[in-house]
């Protein structure tokens, strides 16, 4: 039983921390070197895409999407989706998709002469499932090694903690207000009824005994 | 557009429940403060007019109007995300 319960807690932590890791905003220093337009058929991976661009027709089975492609400041290639994520979840309210792909194509340059910009996303790359993450935004910086400081992220998951702790201490002291005492009722009474059949018991066996 | 009615729709009843949650426990706090306070420093008088008179007050109060919050951050926050996901 004991491996179950870890196992449970195990999942579960996995599952908040990796939702967190996909939905919360990152930040990629990189050197865009090109823009593009892929058509793009969602299959297994449909969770991975966000939704048509706000006002069109969402209910096609396939649609053409914007990609950013990159090189990041340590070498990696990485290449990005630019999508409208709407009115949808996650609540990042991008309508400017295209708006984007122009700064993009506007920042683009090569490994002789580069350009380095800081692009903010969410979600994740996975070669097995074809998902990208999705560029929320991007500005040009001065070099490779810009710093930066995710005072966003910071700020949610102080606030996100903050707020189940107080839920939290709340329902623990609930818990040991009104709770408990029921529970420990109950066991009493448990308690006083086991005794009683205990009692009858002798007496019964007393009586057999007796009879002998 | 029919996205936006969507979310505001569901987003209308999830704050309506974390609203209504929310003011029933406020209000119960205040409750149990007040009867702790007629409990350890009134003593005289009558206990349930007393805080009979008290939830009253805090019915009229800033601090319950300040729950309406529950409906006013959120929607801040999403014009503000608007704001500076598209046009900053």
């Amino acid at each position: 039983m004991g491996y179950i319960k870890w196992a449970l807690i195990l999942i579960f932590w996995v599952s908040v921390a990796s939702f967190l890791h996909y939905t919360l905003p990152q930040h990629d220093v990189a050197r865009i070197t090109d823009t593009e337009v892929r058509r793009i058929d969602p299959g297994e991976n449909r969770w991975f895409w966000a939704s048509a661009d706000a006002g069109s027709d969402g209910t096609l089975s396939n649609r053409d999407v914007f990609f950013i492609s990159a090189v990041l400041s340590d070498g990696d290639v990485m290449v990005y989706r630019n999508e409208d994520t709407s009115w949808g979840w996650p609540p990042y309210f991008k309508f400017d998709t295209s708006n984007l792909q122009a700064e993009a194509a506007d920042l683009r340059s090569t490994s002789a002469n580069p350009q380095w910009v800081v692009i903010r996303h969410y979600g994740w790359r996975n070669e097995f499932f074809t998902i990208f993450p999705n560029a929320i935004s991007v500005r040009a910086v001065d070099g490779p090694e810009q710093r930066i400081i995710p005072w966003i992220n910071i700020v949610i998951l102080t606030v996100l903690f903050a707020f189940f702790w107080a839920i939290f201490v709340r329902w623990r002291r609930f818990r040991a207000a009104r709770i408990d005492p029921v529970l420990e009722d109950v066991e009493e009474s448990f308690d006083v009824v086991g005794d009683g059949i205990a009692r009858r018991g002798s007496r019964f066996k007393k009586w057999i005994g007796g009879s002998k | 557009m029919l996205a936006l009615g969507r979310l505001l729709v569901i987003g209308f009843l999830a704050l309506s429940v974390v609203y209504i949650c929310l003011s029933l426990y406020s209000r119960a706090v205040r409750k149990d403060k007040l009867e702790a306070e007629w409990d350890e420093e009134i003593r005289e008088g009558d206990r349930d007019a007393f805080i009979k008179a008290g939830l009253e007050d805090y019915d009229t109060s800033l601090r319950k109007k300040l729950i309406l919050g529950v409906y006013v951050v959120p929607l801040s926050l999403m014009t503000a995300i608007i704001y500076f996901t598209n046009f900053h």
